[in-house]
């Protein structure tokens, strides 16, 4: 149970501020920071207000008790003040909103609670509904690795001024017991943070097994089920810090950035463990990198850094599925008019998250979005993700729309560690080819792996390919050129 | 052929150079024995010999050598026993095996450590002329130039000549793969198969490959090493070496060997080695290529395919100096020896892939006269006492010099080197240790004048009456005879099974119908028959039982008691009409007819107190009439002597 929270001096105050300055009745948002469970204790970094819903109105609103009599739950409870007002929340909005949000954090960040920003009776009358609002946040984006079933409530009253903090407690039903207040006080947070970073590759090799009347047969479902076996055997890796093997008992990471390096057994398939001779229908091949920053508070042990890198590279692949899988479903709606047939064909490249392997009967393939790293806070990052088809306004948009922050101006500022999907292997390629090869396409040298898009595809590839062997070709050519050039020298001179 | 003779001598650090005795039925003359050095060791220098088997087919020879010697060990040449004078015949022939042997194990260029003119050792034995050994050595670049060696020194303490120079690597290995095949055409599985383990093989000497190595222990202080890819001799063209890289590379085997001459006396290997523990693990961070984001791509089997997992679990020990390079010891000798274990695996089961599920798993023996350990293969997916297991291990047991008629090469004879596993055998070897071993050492003489004494064979554990805080004064006599001669059963490696308590004990007695439910839990005597049926259900041990009428025969039985002590050896009970008593051993006097009888009393209910035990006569020589004329053996009392006999197998 979380006792304590600090929230980030230089952010609240200024948030303050622009609440009072924008004279709003209320204001419904997320609360952005970190609950420790090692420390008891919570951090708070960033209050995000969610934007106004499809409608173009508020998250919330407060509705005047004295027009709002065919309010039932109001008429049995209020007394005739003249200042009660209930609270109305758009909850599934506020959890949209959440669950957009959490995309874009990295690890050692999440979505920690709701704040309101409202007056103090108002609050008083509305516990149900914002603790209500509270759990969905929290089912909308739960925490992976800890059982943790709290969250927080921060108000910020504006008569008087002054902020409190409760902790929700998600446990059992919604009573007014649920809350509980909790110290809360202003200081450096974010400053502080320590920094981890880390590069993972993998390269996953799922077979599709021909099994009639099963659940999973989407490519989506076969992805989503070979992350979650993938999430166990990146819980138990081992891992290097700084090139050095990462001791249990070493307690603190000294200052600076660090680069965390994953170790997994060598050649030891997880997935594989349940089946001996099964028909397949085919092979899913999955693979790339994923670039991952982790934020730790400097008194957490170095352990819980690596839990929450590997939960953001886990988070990072599940919600790029995600992302494709939510285009695909906009698609489906937007041609449901159509005829069938034709609009199969014509949005074929986004309806591939949804198709049923076990019928598929031709190869394809699944770009997945690559992810780029935006300045956020105190030289934090939050990341986004762009679709080989967009480009860096969608991110801006995002960030101004979803995380209500100033749109970087300079583009420079950006990281883009992630190169767009690289195909290793080639559509030419047959089954039997990627299944006899097992994991070694990944150590493949540069020049045998090109990058193509999905229109370079067919008529390109073998040239493609015949250019990249002529230029090894030549250079191979140039330096046999130059040793004979320098042992004629050489024997030229000693002569 | 040229003879040198010169002042050169050699280096022999088997106690004795195992022979095979002329009586010995398994002994074939003329032999082959191999020669076991290390390239380590200034040549030449013996550690171990070990006999051909397969002297008509050395390329069958030779894979068999490849997997049971330890990298870092190596054939260094061959001794041939025969019954011929003729010399020069024998020495030709010790030459023709060391070379041809050399050459299917190592190749032309001789292994990773040898020069290209390695200095070799022959040896000759002839039987005929009293059993001599002869040696000479001889170089690869020129057979026929041959050298005698003058004289032999054996070392005193091999054991430690071989531990305090060099160190054991131990690294275990499980992987698994996906094999695909097209089931309309099952040869195909094969081709798979062997690509697969051909990527594993390519995989070991990737890049992304790393290799932690730590020493053994948990009490090790010393931070593990780790060697990535580009830290290994196997990729010099590529190393592009910052001063971090070039920190790791200075590291030796001897930077993570804790022990250095600690330990005072050999006990065993894993007690006495230096152990580095070796882990392989893929590094998933190594940044090759800027990373792309990921990317699903499927591909459809255009026929009917199938899928076999298959797994294999490798464990490779190797031995290096002390002084060697971490990454030459991992480059050099780990990464030969599981390829070795791969292909070799490979080899063993390809052909039934999919009829069977074959578990092939190494294990690693320090067979009794030998200090350096040994690998062997065992399928153990029907039993360690299946024929052919058995014959296999019969085979073995020729080929180490070993007696035919004890097991000494089953799993439960295995040396563990793994650190998990560690912990648990020390904690049941302390458990075990707790109860008193061997207690008729060192016990007063029997006192009977010019008599032989004849002695179990090997170790037991003491129990007796309220072992363990369980009350069974006045009843648990036989049951504590019984548990005596089982502790002696599974020290002798016969049987892994926990000596049974009482409970246990009566239970088996229900189980076979000798006694009804009600046994179980009761305080009622058992007796030798009894202990028959018991040690027959447990062990599979038979028994032979002697009865007399009267203790008074008992003295007339010594003979036939020798007799059993010197060719069984194993506990005999003595039950009957009174009070149960585990013999260990006669002294007996065939002229003059006197004689002793060794036992061990549990009818002691103190505490395990050595002294106690030997003051008290618990545990001692008794003669049949002691000297203020009391009889240890009452004469109006019966006795039945359950002798067991130890199983002839291996």
């Amino acid at each position: 149970m979380v006792k304590a929270v600090v929230g980030e001096e230089s952010r609240l105050k200024l948030i303050e501020d622009r609440l009072s300055q924008a004279s709003v009745p209320s204001q419904v948002g997320l609360v952005i920071g970190k609950l420790s469970k090692s420390l008891d204790k919570g951090f708070v970094f960033d209050l995000i207000p969610t934007p106004l819903n499809d409608a173009g109105e508020p998250a919330s609103s407060l509705i005047e008790s004295g027009k709002d009599d065919g309010n039932k739950k109001k008429g049995s409870k209020s007394k005739p003040q003249s200042d009660s007002s209930a609270l109305v929340i758009d909850r599934d909005w506020v959890s949209e909103h959440a669950r957009q949000v959490s995309r874009m954090l990295l690890g050692g960040m999440k979505v920690i609670g709701v704040y309101i920003w409202v007056n103090e009776s108002s609050f008083k009358n509305s516990t149900i509904t914002l603790c209500q609002t509270v759990k969905g946040v929290c089912d909308a984006v739960p925490f992976m690795d800890t059982d943790m079933d709290e969250r927080l409530l921060i108000h910020i009253s504006y008569s008087p001024r002054r902020w409190t903090c409760r902790n929700c407690s998600l446990a059992s039903n919604i009573t007014s017991s649920s809350l509980r207040p909790c110290d809360f006080k202003m200081g450096k947070v974010l400053s502080s943070l320590k920094e981890f970073r880390c590069t993972y590759n993998f390269d996953m090799r799922l077979p599709v097994f021909s099994e009639n009347g099963s659940s999973i047969r989407k490519m989506s479902e076969v992805l989503r089920r070979g992350l979650s076996t993938h999430a166990k055997e990146l819980k138990g890796a081992k891992c290097l810090i700084n090139g050095r093997l990462g001791i249990e008992d070493e307690q603190y990471a000294p200052d600076g950035l660090h680069e965390v390096e994953f170790l997994l057994p060598f050649m030891h398939d997880k997935s594989l463990e349940v089946y001996r001779q099964t028909e397949v229908v085919g092979v899913l091949v999955f693979h790339g990198s994923v670039c991952s920053f982790a934020y730790l508070n400097p008194k957490e042990p170095m352990s819980q850094a690596l839990n929450e890198i590997k939960e953001d590279i886990i988070m990072s692949l599940q919600s790029r599925l995600e992302i494709l899988c939510d285009e695909a479903d906009r698609d489906s709606e937007s041609i449901i008019d159509e005829d069938q047939e034709a609009g199969r064909h014509l949005s074929m490249g986004k309806q591939i998250p949804q198709l049923d392997l076990q019928l598929q009967r031709e190869f394809s393939n699944l770009s997945f979005p690559r992810r780029v790293f935006i300045p956020w806070l105190a030289g934090t990052y939050i990341c986004d993700y762009i679709l080989p088809s967009e480009t860096i306004e969608v991110l801006k948009d995002h960030c101004v729309e979803l995380m209500s922050m100033e749109a970087p101006e300079d583009d420079s500022a950006i990281l883009g560690l992630e190169s767009e999907a690289l195909y290793v292997t080639s559509a030419s390629k047959s089954f039997w080819d990627i299944a006899a090869s097992q994991l070694s396409s990944e150590s493949k040298p540069d020049g045998l792996i090109s990058k193509k898009s999905k229109k370079e595809r067919s008529p390109g590839t073998s040239q493609l390919a015949k250019l990249g062997d002529l230029s090894i070709v030549a250079a191979f050519f140039v330096l046999i050129f130059s040793v004979v050039v320098g042992l004629a020298l050489f024997v030229f001179r000693s002569q | 052929m040229d003879t040198d003779i010169q002042n050169s001598n050699i280096r022999i650090l088997c106690r004795k150079l195992v022979l095979p005795k002329l009586h010995d039925q398994s002994a074939e003359i003329p032999q082959i024995r191999w020669l076991i050095g290390s390239p380590f060791f200034p040549s030449p220098t013996i550690i171990a010999t070990i006999r051909c088997i397969n002297s008509a087919d050395f390329s069958k020879e030779s894979d068999d050598i490849r997997i049971l010697l330890p990298k870092g060990f190596e054939v260094i040449g061959a001794l041939i026993v025969k019954n011929d004078p003729n010399f020069e015949n024998s020495v030709g022939e010790a030459v023709d095996a060391a070379v041809r042997l050399r050459k299917l194990l190592y190749g032309d260029a001789g292994g990773g450590f040898s020069e290209k003119d390695q200095m070799l050792v022959g040896g000759v034995v002839d039987l005929n002329n009293a059993g001599d050994v002869q040696f000479f050595t001889f170089k690869t670049g020129n057979v026929k130039k041959i050298e005698k060696i003058s004289s032999i020194l054996y070392e005193e303490q091999p054991e430690k000549y071989v531990w305090e120079r060099g160190c054991l690597l131990q690294c275990e290995l499980q992987i698994k793969f996906p094999v695909y095949y097209p089931p309309k055409n099952p040869k195909e599985v094969e081709k798979m198969y062997i690509r697969a383990t051909e990527v594993v093989v390519s995989n070991l000497v990737d890049l992304k490959t790393t290799y932690i190595m730590e020493a053994n222990g948990p009490s090790a202080g010393e931070q593990p090493v780790v060697l990535s890819g580009t830290d290994l001799e196997l990729h010099k063209e590529m190393s592009s070496t910052t001063s971090q890289e070039s920190k790791v590379k200075t590291f030796a085997c001897s930077d993570l060997c804790l022990k250095a001459g600690k330990a005072i006396s050999y006990t065993s290997i894993e007690e006495y080695a230096d152990i580095i523990h070796v882990s392989i693990l893929s590094n998933r961070s190594k940044r090759s290529l800027k990373p792309a984001a990921p990317i699903a791509e499927y591909y459809p089997a255009v026929e009917d395919a199938k899928v076999l997992v298959v797994d294999h679990k490798l464990e490779v020990l190797c031995y290096a100096a002390k002084d060697l390079s971490l990454a030459a010891a991992v480059s050099k000798l780990i990464i030969p020896a599981l390829v070795d274990q791969i292909l070799s695996m490979r080899n063993k089961i390809l052909s039934h892939l999919l009829t069977e599920h074959p578990q092939l798993q190494p294990y690693h023996f320090v067979p009794p006269g030998f200090f350096i350990p040994i690998t062997i293969f065992y399928e153990l997916s029907y039993g360690e006492m299946e024929m052919k297991q058995v014959e296999t291990r019969k085979t073995l047991h020729i080929r180490f010099g070993l007696p035919l008629d004890r097991p000494l090469l089953r799993v439960v004879n295995a040396i563990n080197l793994s650190v998990k596993d560690n912990k648990t055998t020390g904690s049941a070897l302390r458990k075990g240790s707790s109860l008193l071993k061997d207690v008729h050492l060192g016990i007063p003489s029997s006192g009977v004048s010019g008599g032989t004494v004849s002695l179990i064979q090997g170790s037991y554990e003491y129990y007796h009456y309220l072992l363990d805080g369980f009350d069974d004064s006045g009843w648990g006599c036989a049951y504590r005879s019984l548990q005596a001669i089982v502790s002696w059963f599974r020290l002798q490696h016969y049987s892994g099974i926990d000596v049974p308590s009482h409970r246990e004990i009566q239970q088996t007695l229900v189980e076979i119908g000798d006694k009804d439910p009600s046994f179980i839990g009761s305080r009622e005597w058992i007796g030798a028959i009894e202990l028959s049926f018991v040690l027959d259900k447990l062990l599979g041990v038979s028994c032979k039982v002697i009865n007399v009428r009267s203790g008074a025969e008992l003295p007339e039985k010594c003979r036939e008691l020798a007799l059993h002590f010197d060719t069984q050896g194993t506990p005999v009970m003595i039950g009957g009409g009174v009070l149960a008593y585990t013999l260990l051993g006669v002294d007996y006097n065939e002229v003059s007819g006197d004689c002793a009888f060794l036992i061990l009393d549990p009818h002691y209910t103190g505490t395990d107190d050595l002294k106690r035990i030997v003051s008290g006569g618990w545990c001692g020589w008794k003669k049949a009439i002691d000297s203020k004329g009391k009889h240890f053996f009452l004469h109006d009392k019966f006795y039945n002597l359950l002798l067991p006999q130890r199983p002839n197998t291996v």
